[in-house]
């Protein structure tokens, strides 16, 4: 199956980025810092870095950042309307709504960037195990990969969250990085099994074992970082999904509890006072929103710039 | 053929087995059980134990889930622990009500998706272009329950409430009980903030994916065959280009059912439809075994099936590929 592609990244000069790469390109640049320039260039990519950067900020000084704690309730200053002192409002409890989303960037970032480098760590092996040796190892791994993937994926979260008892705090915060990771185990797994199984058969594999190189060291030194463009592509936009999806199990109450400030579970929260107050519903949501956008126009724009294949 | 739907039929048994038997023990590995909460305050040991030897739960899981099996072939999908009711027939009530949901947000999908990556193709670096991707773009971004959060604040609050936040009208023939509200118009109202809620995700990956394989196959031979041989544009895009290029988004739209339901339980949750989708997130959270069970058959189920769809509208779509 192909990628889905979109951006606005001109196609045009994809084919001709694809036939020069990697054969003939100038000895002195690698695929790689090519790759870099060819991201440069791209406006909407460089969009999504500065959104991605800001929000890595806002997570990092969300204690200096936010003009009150997100947890502090007021209850003289309920449902306040956006003004000077609170600028984007107050909750039912009169808790200050910009320090909330402020400090909810931190659980939607450390859920989406953890769950996938996680997911990433025991996927990838698995794939280059599966693919390198193949044979009864290959089928064993990929029936269980399989099996997950057979699940639709909001299923086996919400399961999985059910099993882990939600938490509030840092507890919570691993639980639901944990379902996350593994709903996405497999999807590594698949990506790298795939590229090793066509890279195994190389020459240049081969020249190592006759050299009588180490296994482990063939698939780390050779193998790896000829599959390494489609994992950063994948790993990116993953974050993006894997937000989503923490968004998700919070607005159904399966997420990370309260009093822990998180985006999904403040709009779930907040939808039942709409009819009067709807920025409270409005700016979790659009922080959500803003944060799954970087990270989707960051994947976009890396995948046009490292594998013009994937296209 | 016959032979080929024959065998995927077969084929499809043992993925819903293995989805049904894993979803069974991860149930009852989830520390308390329904018991509990249906004694509540009046919670004995004695009565905790003889509860559970009547619905069978003090039986080893594997026991239990091959007696569940044994009694769905002959069409009991057990009783629910809590409410006392069958399954078969709340799964029943609920389905069409999801069902319609996830057709017509596909509908939603198709409609918006095909058009617009036609453009993005056809018009390709023009503002045309640009729009469709830029929308695209924010559309993948989007969680369905912030878009539903949305048109809420448009049009049920914004526009004077013209059309409802939540509940359900059962269209015509569809009604479970003798007291609901049944109106063709009533059931377009509730459905419709629902359906494009969840409709709009999938049309934005659906758009970007038309678009990139309908880039390929205007390049290939057979369309400039097509274009030399003096056909129309018309017939050119519409008969030789795009139904190529459907290929690809089929297979997708295939693997984004798996997302639809998921995100039916998300948009039922946030309208409070009373369909399969917030009867799977209860029955899970309540920890209700049974339910738990028939919602996990229905969607394995409908799964499998609507993946087993998609690989016979490939054979409509390219009549090159045949199924032996």
């Amino acid at each position: 199956m192909r990628e889905i592609r979109g951006g606005s990244v001109g196609e045009a000069e994809i084919p001709a980025v694809a036939a020069v790469w990697p054969e003939a390109r100038p000895r002195s640049e690698s695929p790689f810092a090519e790759g870099m320039r060819r991201f440069g260039r791209s406006t909407t990519a460089l969009v999504g870095v500065a959104i991605v950067a800001v929000l890595l900020v806002v997570a990092l000084l969300a204690d200096v950042l936010a003009p009150q704690s997100p947890i502090t309730s007021d209850q003289t200053q309920t449902f306040a309307r956006p003004s000077w002192d609170h600028p984007l409002g107050t909750d039912q409890l009169g808790r200050d709504m910009l320090s909330r989303v402020i400090h909810g960037t931190r659980i939607s970032l450390m859920v989406g960037v953890s769950s996938v480098v996680l997911a990433l760590f025991v996927g990838v092996p698995l794939g280059m195990i599966a693919g390198f040796y193949g044979g009864r190892v290959d089928l064993l791994v990929m029936r269980v990969m399989d099996l997950i993937l057979a699940f639709p994926i909001y299923l086996l979260a919400v399961i999985l969250m059910v099993m882990f008892t939600p938490t509030a705090g840092l507890i919570g915060i691993v639980k639901v990085t944990g379902a996350i990771a593994i709903v996405r185990i497999p999807i590594y797994a698949r990506l790298v099994r795939g590229s090793v199984l066509s890279v195994r058969e190389k020459e240049y594999i081969e020249a190592c074992r006759a050299l009588g190189v180490r296994d482990g060291w063939i698939l780390f030194r050779h193998v790896l970082p000829n599959c390494l463009a489609p994992i950063i592509v994948t790993t990116t936009l993953g974050i993006a999904t894997s937000i989503i999806v923490e968004a998700t199990l919070s607005f159904l109450g399966l997420g990370t509890q309260p009093p822990t400030p998180s985006w999904g579970w403040d709009l779930k929260a907040n939808v039942a006072f709409i009819q009067d107050n709807a920025w409270l519903a409005l700016f979790p949501g659009l922080a959500i929103f803003v944060t799954v956008l970087g990270f989707n126009l960051f994947g976009d724009g890396l995948r046009d710039a490292l594998d013009p294949r994937l296209k | 053929m016959r032979v080929y739907i024959l065998r995927r039929l077969l084929e499809m048994i043992p993925t819903i087995l293995m989805i049904t038997l894993v979803v069974f023990v991860m149930m009852r590995s989830i520390p308390g059980d329904p018991v509990v909460a249906l004694l509540g305050d009046a919670y004995t040991e004695e009565d905790a134990e003889r509860i559970r030897a009547a619905y069978g739960l003090d039986q080893p899981v594997l026991v239990q889930y091959v007696i569940w099996l044994g009694k769905l072939v002959r069409g009991d999908w057990g009783a629910s622990i809590l409410s006392g009711r069958p399954v078969l027939s709340d799964v029943l009530v609920r389905l069409p009500v999801t069902l319609e949901l996830i057709l017509l947000s596909m509908g939603v999908a198709l409609v918006i998706a095909i058009p617009a990556g036609l453009i993005g193709a056809l018009r390709q670096n023009t503002w045309a272009d640009y729009t469709a991707t830029s929308v695209a773009m924010i559309g993948v971004s989007i969680p369905e329950f912030f878009i539903g959060v949305l048109l809420l604040l448009v049009f049920s609050i914004g526009l004077g409430g013209i059309l409802p936040s939540s509940g359900w009208v059962y269209l015509p023939g569809t009604c479970p009980t003798m007291v609901c509200g049944v109106s063709l118009w009533g059931n377009a109202q509730h459905v419709l903030m629902p359906a494009i809620a969840l409709g709009v995700g999938r049309a934005a990956i659906l758009t970007r994916l038309l678009r990139s394989s309908m880039l390929e196959v205007i390049r290939t031979e057979y369309v400039t065959t097509a274009r030399a041989k003096g056909l129309g544009e018309r017939p050119v895009v519409l008969k030789h280009a795009l139904k190529n290029a459907l290929i690809p988004t089929v297979t997708v739209m295939g693997l984004q059912v798996g997302f639809l339901i998921g995100g039916a339980i998300v948009v039922e949750t946030l309208f409070a439809m009373p369909g399969l989708g917030t009867f799977g997130i209860d029955a899970i959270i309540a920890r209700d075994y049974q339910q738990v069970q028939g919602f996990a058959l229905i969607t394995a189920f409908a799964f499998v099936a609507i993946n087993f769809l998609v690989d016979l509208t490939y054979t409509v779509l390219d009549p090159r590929i045949r199924y032996a």
